[in-house]
């Protein structure tokens, strides 16, 4: 029992136990933040804001004007993100109950704008809600000729496929040429017309029915006229239909300004009156948008504890932060794990974040550059037999120089290699210059370069996992992984197997034994 | 990869410990931080083990301070040749031998002329902390150099011959004698070059030789036949190791020993993290030995705990 106990307490086990926890805490959060604060796995994704300007214009007769123009509502397929309203000298009110913003103006006279903008984004897909069960509806009075009518369409519709009300559009659509349907529309009609005649054969067999005026969000539009749609109730549910196709529910990037209404502006006391539509697309990332999330979905207190609540200077400098852990947990699997000796324990860390500056080539080659000019450099002060510190010291001023000519002449011949010095940690660097050069007259030149060359292997294996940008995202979007890399860490300090280098290293006890 | 998984597997199977199992299962077991400071400053571990008779060379003076420096030939008077040594150093980095010397002119162990600058530069660096852990303000520690026995005058190409005994509970566990080379510019450090020659516990004589990782019989310079090695004063060897136990209380320690002409097998320093390169220089790993010592008696004298090595019969 003692030895159960011990076995399960132990720093390995519990190291472990911790582990998992932290794992399955950072799965909670990643999960929370998708769904709730729309964070995304890929960095590249983005999520559009569409704004949208209505400008409704009309000439006033002289008198009180009101003008009430359809806007769209929250349960959509769109989330708003804001909205604005600009009319100057008119009493603004917003009727949420009926989507519907008022503007009262008092002796207006001639030409009138109002502006309203909205920006929305493409929220996850929500089912449209709040829609009320509609009255019952009344079955329209029809003289006879009418009533025959109305009963051949019905018979028509049996042709078709689908559910009754995309029967009813799709066989008013198809037998335009008919006769007998001629006399149900005017010749030239328009899709107003199309749609309350549909509204109409359906209150003939009770289904209610509305118009519905929604604007397909395309960069650059210019429409004053919203596309009308036709929504109808049954099932116990109000259902979308695209008039020249039947086909059901809100295409992609629809947004659905008004449902119902006689016509989606109403001026009284003015006349020529239009609402002109202009749509822009516009682009952020998730991270932007989270804001906007955590508000609408009443969470705000997480989110404002959070790192990305911060301002945009410091956000990027825990970015950058963030990243540190995995590159740590880099230098340690390269040390106790593969087995390698390097100068220093974080230098190749420190050179590998560098790199992700400069960019892999031209940071290797300049850092090379440096060590090469610094060593040379050293190697001549080595005669001048100075103290240990203030030698140091002259190498990292001599770095500094460096780096100071190296990014000007990178400047003028525009070699981005050659400036990319300005990255590189000068006090890593000095040192690493000294180290090299002692082990050089201490070691020999071998010990060195391979010294160096462990270091630099290093360096690139941990650059080749941080430079990614999709790893740096989830390391911050995803900021709860940091724990699992601790203890992961912390897991890897009770690690006693071999390291790999090991392996080749006591190669010749195995084959003694053979 | 597979091939890895296998040696691992072999290497398992015959005990030998890596690195992270002798810091995690090992050092950090037996040996407390605290008593680290009494061996890493070799002064303070020469105090003490003259304070329990054990031989080390005799300290000519300590250079502390870099107006000091200067002041070398007055502290060395007297002496035809000296040891200058980093107190914090490890592995043998700073050490620097001068087997003769004038006013302008030193010549080191391997021969070469250095300058009075060159010298002082040498110990300007030391007393900076260019050679200890951690880049700590040292201390530059001046002894006098071992006569060598000339038993193991055939085996070495110029420099040290030492013996380092593991020590694991007080009781020797594995030895080996490390010789220097040619190639490894006179220094017993077995990457660079050296020959190290496995020993057994018992008798002191070589089980095994090995140089570069690959076996070897025969020294690479002077052709002594390794196999012909057998250390005298064996058992005074293993006991100044047992000795170390007592002095410092690390459960696990390397005794770095040589043997003066005069004086008889003396310590040079105690090490709290000795290498695993013994393992491969007596061909056998250190698991099972550690193992076996678990089972000795506790509470010996280090005399007894010797006899007992000495004696014992699995």
């Amino acid at each position: 029992m003692r030895l159960f106990f011990k076995k399960f307490f132990s720093v390995r086990c519990v190291l472990s136990y911790l582990l998992v926890l932290s794992l399955w805490y950072a799965g909670m959060c990643c999960y929370y933040k998708i769904k709730y604060w729309g964070f995304s796995l890929s960095p590249k994704e983005v999520t559009d804001i569409w704004t949208i300007d209505a400008k409704v214009s009309f000439k006033a007769i002289g008198g009180d004007v009101e003008a009430v123009l359809g806007i769209p509502t929250n349960n959509d397929s769109f989330e708003i993100l804001s909205e604005e309203i600009v009319a100057n000298g008119y009493e603004i009110n917003q009727d949420k109950e009926n989507n519907v913003i008022v503007f009262k103006g008092a002796n207006k006279n001639g030409k009138q704008n109002l502006y309203y903008r909205l920006n929305i984004y493409d929220d996850y897909k929500k089912e449209a809600k709040g829609a009320l069960a509609p009255k019952k509806v009344a079955r329209p009075i029809l003289d006879d000729e009418e009533k025959i009518q109305m009963k051949k369409i019905w018979e028509l519709t049996e042709l078709q496929k689908g559910d009754r009300v995309q029967k009813v559009i799709k066989t008013i659509n198809q037998e335009m040429a008919n006769p007998t349907m001629s006399l149900v529309l005017p010749l030239n009609y328009t899709p107003k017309e199309f749609a309350e005649k549909i509204v109409h054969i359906l209150s003939y067999k009770r289904i209610p029915a509305r118009l519905v005026r929604a604007i397909k969000l395309e960069e650059g539009k210019k429409t004053d006229k919203p596309d009308i749609m036709l929504e109808a109730y049954f099932d116990n549910k109000w259902t979308l239909y695209d008039l020249n196709t039947a086909s059901v529910g809100l295409p992609e990037n629809w947004v659905v300004f008004q449902r119902g209404g006689v016509a989606l502006l109403d001026v009284h006391g003015g006349e020529n009156s239009k609402v002109m539509f202009s749509v822009l697309k516009s682009v952020a990332t998730p991270l932007k948008m989270a804001e906007f999330r955590a508000k609408d979905s009443a969470l705000l207190v997480p989110y404002k504890y959070s790192v990305y609540s911060l301002p945009i200077l410091e956000q990027n400098t825990l970015k950058w932060l963030m990243i540190f852990p995995l590159a740590i947990l880099m230098v340690v699997i390269m040390r106790n794990v593969i087995g390698v000796s390097t100068m220093g324990t974080f230098t190749p860390m420190l050179v590998a974040m560098s790199l992700v500056k400069t960019g892999f080539v031209p940071g290797l080659v300049c850092f090379s550059i440096m060590i090469f000019l610094g060593l040379l450099m050293r190697t001549l002060v080595a005669r001048l037999n100075l103290l240990l510190v203030p030698r140091i010291s002259f190498v990292v001023i001599f770095v500094i120089m460096l780096i100071q000519i190296l990014t000007v002449i990178g400047y003028r011949l525009d070699y981005e290699i050659i400036s990319s010095a300005i990255f590189f940690p000068i006090i890593i660097t000095a040192w690493i210059i000294e180290r090299a050069s002692i082990t050089w007259e201490e070691e020999g030149a071998k010990n060195t370069l391979k010294e160096i060359f462990n270091t630099m292997i290093t360096a690139m294996m941990t650059y080749v996992v941080i430079s990614s940008e999709y790893v740096r995202h989830v390391m911050f979007a995803f900021n709860e992984f940091n724990l699992v890399i601790m203890f992961i860490v912390m897991l890897l300090g009770t690690y006693t197997g071999y390291r790999l280098t090991e392996l080749m290293r006591f190669a010749p006890l195995v084959k003694n034994k053979d | 990869m597979l091939n890895w998984f296998k040696i691992a597997k072999k290497l398992k199977a015959q005990g030998v410990l890596g690195m992270n199992e002798r810091n995690y299962n090992v050092i950090s077991k037996q040996n407390k931080r605290s008593l680290y400071t009494l061996v890493d400053d070799k002064v303070k571990t020469k105090k003490l083990a003259n304070s329990i008779n054990i031989n080390t060379p005799k300290m000519i003076g300590i250079i502390e301070h870099q107006y000091e420096v200067k002041n070398l030939l007055d502290i060395v008077k007297g002496h035809k040749t000296f040891v200058i040594k980093p107190a914090h150093g490890s592995g043998g980095k700073g050490v620097l031998v001068i087997k003769e010397y004038n006013e302008n002119e030193f010549i080191n162990a391997s021969g070469e002329v250095l300058s009075f600058d060159d010298v002082y530069q040498h110990i300007s660096n030391t007393l900076s902390g260019l050679f200890s852990l951690g880049g700590k303000y040292d201390v530059a520690l001046i002894e006098e150099t071992v006569n060598f026995s000339k038993v193991f005058k055939d085996f070495s190409y110029h420099g040290v011959p030492d013996v380092r005994v593991i020590v694991y509970k007080g009781y020797p566990a594995m030895v080996m004698m490390r010789l220097a080379t040619k190639e490894s510019g006179g220094r017993a450090n077995l990457h660079q070059g050296a020959v190290g020659v496995g020993l057994d516990v018992k008798t002191g004589k070589t089980l095994n030789a090995v140089m570069h990782n690959k076996q070897v019989t025969h020294h690479p310079d002077t052709g002594a036949n390794l196999m012909d090695l057998k250390v005298p004063f064996w058992r005074e060897h293993l006991l100044i190791g047992a000795m170390a136990y007592d002095m410092t209380g690390l459960g696990y320690l390397g005794a770095d020993i040589v043997l003066d002409k005069e004086r008889g097998p003396m310590m040079l320093e105690v090490n709290a993290r000795p290498g695993l390169a013994i393992q491969i220089a007596n061909g056998v790993g250190l698991r099972d030995r550690l193992k076996e010592i678990d089972s000795y008696p506790q509470n010996l004298s280090a005399e007894q705990r010797i006899d007992w090595v000495l004696n014992y019969e699995k």
